[in-house]
C-alpha cells in the first residue's frame, strides 16, 4: 500500500513481496514476489549473488507499464520452512529447564563476543544495557517471571515497563542467537529458533514470562506477551 | 508457489482471514533512467538507528536512517516474531540491501542513493493508519529529498 501511495506522490517504486496472494489483491505498480521465507525478502544471509539476482529482477519491472507482478524463478528451496518454529510447538522438558540463565548468558556471551569481533556487527542493543550487565536483566526477568514486576533502574523513565520487558527478551534472543552462529554456523533460522526453545535455560525463562504477561491485568503486558513466546 | 501453503497452519489462517485492500486500478509515476536516477530504500521490517527510539506496539509512525549508515549501527525492534530474525542478525541485506545497492551504484545500474532510507514496521492491523498520516509524510519528505524512485521490502 505504501507503493501505491508513494507512486500517486510521483514516486516511481518496485517491490518485493512475500505473499502472492495479497499482492496480486493490492495491485501495486511493480512487484517481484520472491519464494523465500518471512525474513528473507531479498534471500539467504550471506548469499550476495542471490541477493543481487532479486534486485535485477525487482528493478527490471520498470521496464514494463503497471501494474507489474512477476514470479521470481529458479531460486526457491522447498523444504525450507516459510516462518521459524515457535515454543509451543515443542515439548517442555528440555535438558536445560529451570537451569541457571545467568550461567547460561555469560557462557553465550563468550560466543557472542567471537561474533562481533568477526563480523564488526550486533543486534543487541534495544534496551541500551550492555551485555556485560546482562545478569541484571536476567534477574530482572525472572521477577517478571514470579509475578514481581519492579521497575529496573535501567528502564528509561519514558518507557512502559511491558515494552522493556520485551526488549530484554529480544535482546537476549539477539545474544544467543549470535552466539549460536559462531557455535554451529551451518544452523538455520529454524534450527536456531529450536535450540533455543528446547535446549537453553533463556528459553524455559521467556516461556514463563510470557506466561505471566498473557497472565497480567495489564492490557498491554497481554498485548506484547505474544511477541515474547508463543 | 504460494508462500501461504508453506506455512503453519495457524499462521496460514491468520493471513488468509487478514482483510487486503482491493483495487482496480494502479498509479503510475512515469518511465524513469534508472542509471540517472536518485533511489532510496523504504522497508517495513522495524529497524532503526541504534540511537533512536524502538517501535513500540503497532507504531504507524517511521525512523530515518541515513544511507551511509554502517550495518552496526541498525538495530531491529520489529514486534513480530512470525518471521526469521537471525537472517537479518547474520545479513542486514536481506531486508535492507546497503551493500547491493551501493554495488549497483558503484556499477552505474543506479545513478545514486538517496541521502535517507526509512523504515516502518509492518504487521500493522490497520495499514489505512500508517497511509493516512505517516505514509503522506514520507512520500513528501523523499520528495524533498529529490527521490526518483522507491525500493520497498518487507519483512
Amino acid at each position: 500500500m505504501l507503493a501505491r501511495r508513494f507512486e500517486a506522490a510521483g514516486l516511481a517504486t518496485t517491490s518485493i513481496s512475500l505473499v502472492l496472494e495479497h499482492t496480486a489483491l493490492l495491485r501495486p505498480p511493480r512487484a517481484l514476489y520472491v519464494p523465500f521465507p518471512f525474513g528473507l525478502a531479498l534471500g539467504h544471509p550471506g548469499d550476495a549473488a542471490q541477493q543481487r539476482r532479486v534486485l535485477d529482477a525487482a528493478f527490471a519491472l520498470f521496464e514494463d507499464t503497471p501494474p507489474v507482478l512477476r514470479e521470481l524463478t529458479g531460486e526457491a528451496d522447498d523444504d525450507e520452512p516459510g516462518a521459524p518454529v515457535q515454543a509451543s510447538a515443542l515439548g517442555l522438558d528440555g535438558p536445560a529447564r529451570g537451569g541457571d540463565v545467568a550461567g547460561e548468558v555469560s557462557r553465550m556471551r563468550q560466543y557472542q563476543q567471537h561474533w562481533v569481533a568477526r563480523t564488526g556487527r550486533t543486534s543487541v542493543g534495544l534496551t541500551g544495557v550492555p551485555p556485560t550487565r546482562f545478569r541484571g536483566l536476567v534477574r530482572f526477568l525472572e521477577a517478571v517471571a514470579d509475578g514481581r514486576f519492579e521497575r529496573p533502574r535501567e528502564c528509561p523513565p519514558e518507557t512502559e515497563l511491558p515494552y522493556f520487558i520485551r526488549w530484554c527478551c529480544d535482546d537476549l534472543k539477539a545474544l544467543y542467537a549470535e552466539a549460536r552462529f559462531v557455535m554451529r554456523p551451518e544452523d538455520s533460522g529454524d534450527a536456531v529458533a529450536r535450540w533455543l526453545w528446547a535446549d537453553t535455560a533463556l528459553g524455559d525463562l521467556l516461556r514463563r514470562v510470557g506466561q505471566r504477561l498473557a497472565e497480567s491485568d495489564d492490557p498491554l503486558a497481554r498485548q506484547l506477551a505474544y511477541g515474547i513466546a508463543r | 508457489m504460494p508462500r501461504l501453503d508453506r506455512l503453519p497452519a495457524k499462521t496460514q489462517a491468520v493471513l488468509r482471514a487478514q482483510p487486503v485492500a482491493e483495487y482496480d486500478s494502479t498509479p503510475d509515476a512515469g518511465p524513469v533512467r534508472l542509471a540517472q536516477a536518485r533511489v532510496a530504500l523504504v522497508t517495513t521490517a522495524g529497524l532503526h538507528l541504534r540511537a533512536d527510539r524502538p517501535f513500540a506496539g503497532k507504531d504507524p509512525g517511521y525512523r530515518v536512517i541515513p544511507s551511509d549508515a554502517g550495518a552496526d549501527d541498525i538495530v531491529q525492534s520489529h514486534s513480530s516474531i512470525g518471521f526469521d530474525r537471525t537472517a537479518t542478525q547474520r545479513d542486514l541485506n536481506v531486508v535492507f540491501p546497503l551493500d547491493r545497492l551501493r554495488e549497483l551504484v558503484d556499477e552505474g545500474v543506479l545513478g545514486e542513493l538517496a541521502p535517507r532510507f526509512l523504515s516502518f514496521m509492518g504487521a500493522q492491523p490497520d495499514p489505512e493508519a500508517v497511509l493516512a498520516e505517516a505514509g503522506g509524510q514520507a512520500a513528501e519528505q523523499l520528495l524533498r529529498d529529490g527521490v526518483d524512485v522507491v525500493l520497498l521490502t518487507p519483512t
